[in-house]
């Protein structure tokens, strides 16, 4: 395995540090108390130096994110620091880990976050389904309380209660607000008009929580870590066909290739490479070879046309059908979709329909012309960018196993025959049908043809 | 002017000022963007649907046109100049037909329908979806006034947003997620709110539909009039849609300044009264076995004979529904023809208010706004509540100050709370002071409430701001009218006749009134003017048939001292009142035109300056101000009195009776309208509830004098100690001050 | 005396600067209190304590998936089947589930014990596949695994 510095688990030796004395064993606690004596300018300057990126999945820099928020003088509403720990993105399951394991990390980055942005009131937002990492984030929470460690600032710890759709920024404030969890649309950006239209910086918890060693190092220390445009660590989400799947503290610029076969031990059961989509679902997939010339950073993987997103590499066998693999997907934007927008609301749903009709062999070269149409028609006029995910992903399928898709209709069939890895998955109850109170819904019939 | 900037959209330059959205900047250069959610009345746009995508030099994604507002030196493209848009455009067409069951031929907007237009003019012509739509019930009712086909629905917004955003219910939302989202109410409930007939004009498909109009007319057969809703005294301006000499609905004729386009469920709903089954059709006399029908001629030899028999007199009880030209008719009959100046007007409005009037739409910009008396503004001028609502999402403070004020105040205390404002010692009071932007309101009955105002605006020195204005809400439509047409009709002192020889009731509401009732004892002989049978039929001697706002010619003055006109919508069943009046006017040797347009000029020649019909247009002004005046001293002779709270006996409350907003004659005659009618229910303040055990929910019994009434609790937390407040329909024949116990 | 709903709906909102901020947790309190389900009941009483109206209280209620307005077992099985879980077996752990269940997906068992889901995405895609029993995460089960876990949740 890889002898990577680790920067946001370090201390940890594998382990959890939820206790405050062995945290500050480790020298927690040192970023907080140098913040404290720093203006907010210095610190965020020190972000700035760290060229630290934002790694919810947009890739923004996170020190110029802070800069934009006005200055109380200039604005004189309370300024909000809200965390997202939404965490929804198929593939990605790091922040879970870090607030699991290092929560006073996580916590102690949230005071010096506020600190730079003159906030005394921050909200994390975590997804609902994270009960442990919840009650971990309380104990913390309480212990940090008991010491007078948060000084003026209130941390309130807002569970969710299942929408990705929640993650985007701006639903997220929403759904804080108590309103349906639909993004709205930008500008005004959180920065100048967030939480109740009050200027408020929006980052998710793995940069919050890299802001702490950021402090304790010096940003242009940590700027050495990583690669150019990419600099430090990232906690990458290993899933799928790989002996030892999980999640890994590696600089920027490691080779994905090494990812896949040293750290996480090869593709399992013996079997082969066949794709990997790189940064989480809404990213675009990369085939087995292009997946041995890249390097985990914004630059290389934009090359290759795809993105390091919220860095969560899901790894795909031989076994994996990639119409399957777009139904699956696209019945999952379908699902989160919020409903506010038109192409996204009856594009999802149009999208995995003409899927299901192909992987059933009902399909016709027009019906993949149309997948392709349609899937254009949704990217890029959506109001936020869920839709657009759909429709990049499942092209990125087409572009590069289009031989498959053909395959499904010339042969009529799955040339899987039932061997998918995805098989039976295609179909799984619409539980959301079941959540719309039933009744008054008449789903037709799914027939195909 | 510095705030201007010059964009090009579609290659044609265009001037706006700086923040204009992008929709209006480009119809300013003639250029169309198509829309369905974008409607600026709702809030700030919202970008949902997706049909406005414009392309925007600089910007690397389509935008939604109606989120963008225009900025200097700007470059955009329309779906005409860029094919990407047009292309995108196409797109959210081809989505929002995807689900659409393409019903046009029996759907009610068909012919007046956007999507259809823009399906017309951008769509598709065939559909590329071949899956199986998403089917709804259809239609379900929202309430017994609206029909909802989720089919239809293209998921825009504008319906849940004016529930939340507007009228502030909260009771019309979205439900579910994703593709399955739709509109829905809480449970079986129906969308039960005072302005709830909005949403159906917002939708722009055919989704949310009224069930007055569903099936009863295409576009092309119908004619719209436009006129001035008469149930109340806001005057909003609407247009009645008319169809084979019927009223098939109402709709709002968007007056900015008054109305800003939405209207209530009363005006909206209330016209099938005009074919209620009860109406007075012909004149009816009082024979040997009750009222009889009889001719026109012999209907009028009798009123000619009941009016000289009374000798004088003669008391006229006017309702402050009626026309101005109507009240001046009657007034030019009774005062100038027969002498007889004494009249109940029903409340006491002052033109003295004319000093610091200003458009209703003021209300929505002030910073402070206090309003007085103890009856729910929604009760008496629905639309001003809106104004108040919109004033308060804008940020303004809102005090009221009533039986169920934010500021508690004893029963009939309105007068006493202007007082002190307007003393030099009080805090609010000299807020209003220093404010550009304040308003006050008296939403309650009797105490003089016009002047009283008016006076305490002076006071404040309201008169120099143009920001700052007083709005006094009388109980009826025409109020201020018909009292200054009444004056206008002559000039002498109004002396009180004894014995009344005749009491003469003009209009329903002066026939359902019970201290009109009242005097109706003491009178010798009666003439009711009325719409419907059942009101004046025990006591009139004679009755003449009444006609309805819709069906009336005319002026009426609204609660801002704006003059606008109405126009008949259908022609009434019966002769309208200045026909008849004209003809008995000849009989007593008094002229009086039959055309309310003649009348108008006669009477503005008296009191609006010579101001001609014509000249008040679709959209009538607002005049303006007139230098404060001190009012004589309200004549107090007739007008119901506020309820000055005397000292009731330990455990008796005072009986607070307020007059819903869906309630009188008009509104009982409508059946689908019911359901908006109030609880059978008393509120009982916190400190009342808890004294007497009783909780909200239980059954009581309010008694006095002999009578009881039952009906259940509602523990309002709201509401003053001492009072029992209920509605008037619930309240018989009780007395001021009653017992109440759990029944 | 157990607080009531209202007082804990109450305390909540203190902690957020608008009280409409608290209504996902009053929603889920009202839940914790209504056997695992929101009937109308529910939504009243919240919206009473929250001051605003029922049918906010379903609009907000049925955007999230762990609201239920449907009534569910008094246990909760949701097995994850996004992407990968599905490639590392989740199917077979449905399929597990249904047989030891009797009920599909989708279902709740006739004695009203169990209802079982397959949901999207748990944030445990390393640790394949997740199944949530009343939202604590089980990580790697396999079909092998579910027959212990459905004898812990009893009758
Ligand atoms: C559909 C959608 C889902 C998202 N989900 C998440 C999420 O679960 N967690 C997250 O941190 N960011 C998520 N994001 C990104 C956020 O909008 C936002 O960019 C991020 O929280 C900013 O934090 P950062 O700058 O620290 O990365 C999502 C974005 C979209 C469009
Ligand atoms: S793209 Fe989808 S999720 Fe985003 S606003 Fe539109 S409907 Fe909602
Ligand atoms: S009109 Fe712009 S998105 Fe609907």
């Amino acid at each position: 395995m890889s002898s990577a510095p680790e920067i946001v688990f370090a201390g940890t030796d594998g382990g959890a540090l939820t206790e405050l004395a062995a945290y500050e064993a480790v020298g927690g606690l040192t970023a907080l108390r140098r913040a404290r004596e720093m203006t907010p300018a210095q610190i965020v300057a020190e972000l700035e130096a760290s060229q630290l990126r934002g790694r919810g999945g947009a890739f923004f820099p996170t020190g110029r994110k802070w800069s934009f928020l006005p200055k109380p003088e200039q604005n004189p509403r309370p300024h909000y620091l809200v965390v997202n720990a939404d965490e929804s993105e198929p593939g990605t399951f790091k922040d879970r880990e870090i607030m699991l394991r290092v929560p006073f990390r996580f916590l102690e980055g949230c005071l010096v976050a506020a600190r730079a942005i003159e906030s005394t009131r921050v909200f994390v937002y975590i997804r609902g389904e994270y009960l442990r990492e919840f009650e971990v984030l309380v104990s913390a929470l309480e212990q940090l309380r008991a010491r007078n460690l948060l000084g003026d600032v209130t941390i309130v710890l807002h569970r969710g209660a299942g929408a990705y759709i929640c993650g985007e920024e701006t639903a997220l404030l929403e759904s804080l607000e108590g309103e349906r969890g639909q993004p709205r649309t930008k500008p005004p950006f959180p920065a100048i008009a967030g939480l109740y239209a009050s200027p408020t910086a929006v980052n998710n918890v793995e940069s919050i929580t890299t802001v702490t060693p950021i402090i304790e190092m010096g940003g242009a220390e940590y700027a050495k870590l990583g690669v150019e445009d990419s600099t430090g660590t990232r906690v990458f989400s290993l899933s799928g066909n790989v002996v030892r799947p999980g999640n890994y503290e590696l600089p920027h610029g490691y080779p994905l290739r090494d990812l896949i076969y040293e750290v996480g031990g090869g593709i399992a059961d013996g079997r082969t490479l066949k794709a990997v989509i790189p940064g989480g679902s809404s990213t675009p997939i990369l085939t087995a070879s292009e997946a041995e010339k890249v390097t985990l950073d914004f630059d290389s993987l934009s090359q290759a046309g795809t993105a390091i997103g919220s860095a969560a590499v899901i790894v795909l066998d031989d076994r994996c059908c990639m119409v399957q693999l777009g139904v699956r997907v696209s019945q999952f934007y379908e699902h989160e979709s919020c409903g506010k927008c038109t192409p996204c609301r009856v594009g999802t749903r149009w999208l995995t329909q003409i899927l299901k009709k192909i992987e059933a062999g009902h399909g016709t070269h027009a019906d993949l012309d149309l997948l392709l149409d349609v899937g254009d028609h949704v990217n890029g006029t959506c109001l936020c960018p869920l839709g657009d995910s759909d429709a990049i992903a499942v092209a990125s399928y087409v572009a590069k196993f289009r031989e498959e898709f053909l395959q499904h209709i010339e042969d009529g069939g799955c040339p899987f025959h039932g061997t998918s890895s995805l098989d039976g998955i295609v179909a799984p109850t619409d539980v959301h049908e079941a959540h719309a109170g039933g009744a008054e819904i008449h789903r037709p019939l799914e027939v195909v043809g | 002017m510095s705030d201007l900037v010059k964009l090009t959209i579609d290659d044609r330059e265009v001037e706006v000022a700086k923040g204009t959205g992008l929709v209006e900047t480009a119809a300013a250069a003639g250029i169309e963007i198509p829309v369905f959610c974008y409607e600026p009345r709702l809030g700030p746009a919202v970008g949902a649907c997706r049909m406005c995508l414009v392309e925007v030099e600089g910007m690397p994604k389509l935008q939604a046109g109606c989120t963008l507002t225009a900025q200097d030196g700007m470059v955009v493209h329309t779906a005409s100049t860029s094919a990407r848009a047009a292309e995108g455009q196409k797109g959210t067409l081809e989505f929002i037909l995807v689900n659409h069951p393409l019903d046009c031929p029996v759907c009610d907007k068909g012919g007046e329908c956007p999507l259809q237009d823009l399906t017309f003019r951008y769509g598709p012509g065939s559909t590329r979806m071949t899956f199986p739509k998403l089917t709804f019930d259809k239609p379900i009712p929202v309430s017994p006034l609206i029909a909802l086909d989720r089919e239809r629905c293209i998921l825009c917004y504008r319906c849940t947003r004016f529930s939340s955003d507007v009228a502030e219910d909260e009771q019309l939302i979205a439900r579910n997620r994703g593709a399955y989202s739709m509109i829905a109410t809480f449970g079986d409930e129906p969308y039960r709110a005072p302005f709830s007939g909005n949403v159906i004009e917002l939708c722009p498909v055919g989704a949310l539909t009224s069930t007055q109009y569903r099936f009863e007319a295409r576009p092309w057969e119908i004619q719209d009039v436009p006129t001035v809703c008469g149930l109340c005294p806001a005057g909003c301006n609407i247009r009645a849609t008319t169809r084979e000499g019927l009223v098939k609905r109402v709709q709002s004729r968007n007056h900015p300044e008054v109305d800003g386009g939405w209207l209530c469920d009363k005006g909206r709903f209330t016209f099938p009264h005009l074919r209620s089954d009860d109406r007075v059709r012909e004149p009816l006399v009082r024979g040997t076995v009750g009222l009889e029908p009889v001719s026109w001629d012999a209907a009028l030899d009798r009123a000619e004979e009941l009016l000289r028999g009374a000798q004088g007199k003669i008391v006229t009880a006017l309702s402050g529904s009626e026309t101005t030209e109507i009240a001046y008719g009657l007034g030019v009959l009774l005062r100038r023809g027969l002498g007889a100046h004494s009249a109940v007007l029903d409340e006491s409005t002052s033109a003295a208010l004319d000093a610091c009037r200003a458009p209703l739409s003021t209300i929505g910009a002030a910073e402070l706004v206090v309003v007085v008396g103890d009856d729910e503004v929604v009760d008496r001028a629905p639309i001003v509540d809106l104004w108040l609502r919109k004033a308060r999402r804008a940020g303004a403070e809102i005090v009221t100050i009533g039986a169920r004020g934010s500021v508690p105040a004893p029963v009939g205390g309105a007068a006493e709370a202007l007082r002190d404002l307007a003393a030099a010692d009080s805090e609010l009071g000299g807020r209003l002071r220093a404010s550009d932007r304040a308003i006050l309101v008296w939403s309650g009955s009797g105490g003089g409430g016009g002047a009283r105002l008016a006076e305490a605006a002076h006071a404040l020195g309201f008169e120099g701001k143009p920001g700052c204005a007083v709005f006094h809400l009388p109980a009826r439509a025409n109020a201020r009218g018909v009292a200054e047409a009444w004056a206008a009709a002559a000039d002498a002192d109004e002396a009180d006749p004894e014995p009344i020889g005749l009491l003469v009731v003009s209009g329903d509401e002066a026939a359902g009134d019970p201290s009109v009732r009242a005097l109706a004892e003491r009178a010798s002989t009666v003439i009711a003017i009325t719409m419907f049978h059942s009101l004046a039929v025990g006591w009139a001697d004679l009755v003449l048939p009444a006609t309805a706002s819709l069906e009336r010619e005319g002026t009426a003055m609204n609660l801002e001292g704006r003059v606008q006109r109405l126009r008949r919508a259908v022609t009434p069943p019966v002769p309208d009142e200045l026909a008849w009046l004209s003809k008995l006017a000849e009989r007593f040797g008094v002229a009086l035109s039959p055309h309310a347009a003649v009348v108008f000029e006669e009477l503005s020649g008296r009191i609006y300056g010579g101001l001609l019909l014509e000249q008040l247009g679709e959209h009538a002004g607002l005049p303006a101000r007139r230098p404060y005046e001190a009012p004589e001293p309200t004549p107090l002779a007739h007008s119901p009195e506020a309820n000055v709270p005397e000292d009731h006996f330990v455990g008796t409350l005072r009986l607070l009776r307020y007059t819903p907003l869906f309630s009188g004659h008009q509104v009982e005659r409508v059946p689908e309208l019911q359901f908006q009618r109030p609880e059978r229910e008393v509120a009982l303040s916190t400190v009342d509830a808890d004294r007497r055990g009783i909780a909200t929910g239980d059954l009581v019994s309010l008694r006095s004098n002999g009578t009881s009434v039952e009906l259940r609790a509602r523990v309002d937390a709201r509401l003053v100690e001492g009072v029992a407040r209920l509605a008037d329909e619930h309240a018989a024949h009780l007395h001021a001050d009653v017992e109440v116990v759990k029944a | 005396m157990s607080p009531t709903l209202h007082d804990e709906i109450r305390e909540v909102v203190k902690e957020y600067p608008e009280p409409r901020s608290a209504i996902i947790p009053a929603l889920r309190l009202a839940q914790e209190r209504h056997g695992g389900w929101l009937p109308d009941e529910a939504f009243r009483q919240v919206a009473e304590a929250l001051d605003v109206t029922p049918a906010y209280c379903v609009s907000i209620a049925s955007f999230y998936d762990m609201f239920h307005t449907e009534p569910v077992g008094r246990h909760l099985v949701e097995v994850c089947t996004n992407v990968s879980c599905a490639v590392s077996g989740a199917q077979r752990v449905v399929e597990a589930f249904e047989r030891e269940l009797g009920v599909h997906a989708g279902e709740t068992t006739e004695d009203g014990n169990v209802t079982l889901r397959t949901v999207e995405c748990l944030g445990g895609c390393g640790w394949a596949t997740v199944v949530a029993v009343d939202n604590r995460h089980h990580l790697r089960v396999q079909a092998g695994d579910v027959g212990g876990i459905v004898k812990e949740l009893g009758e």
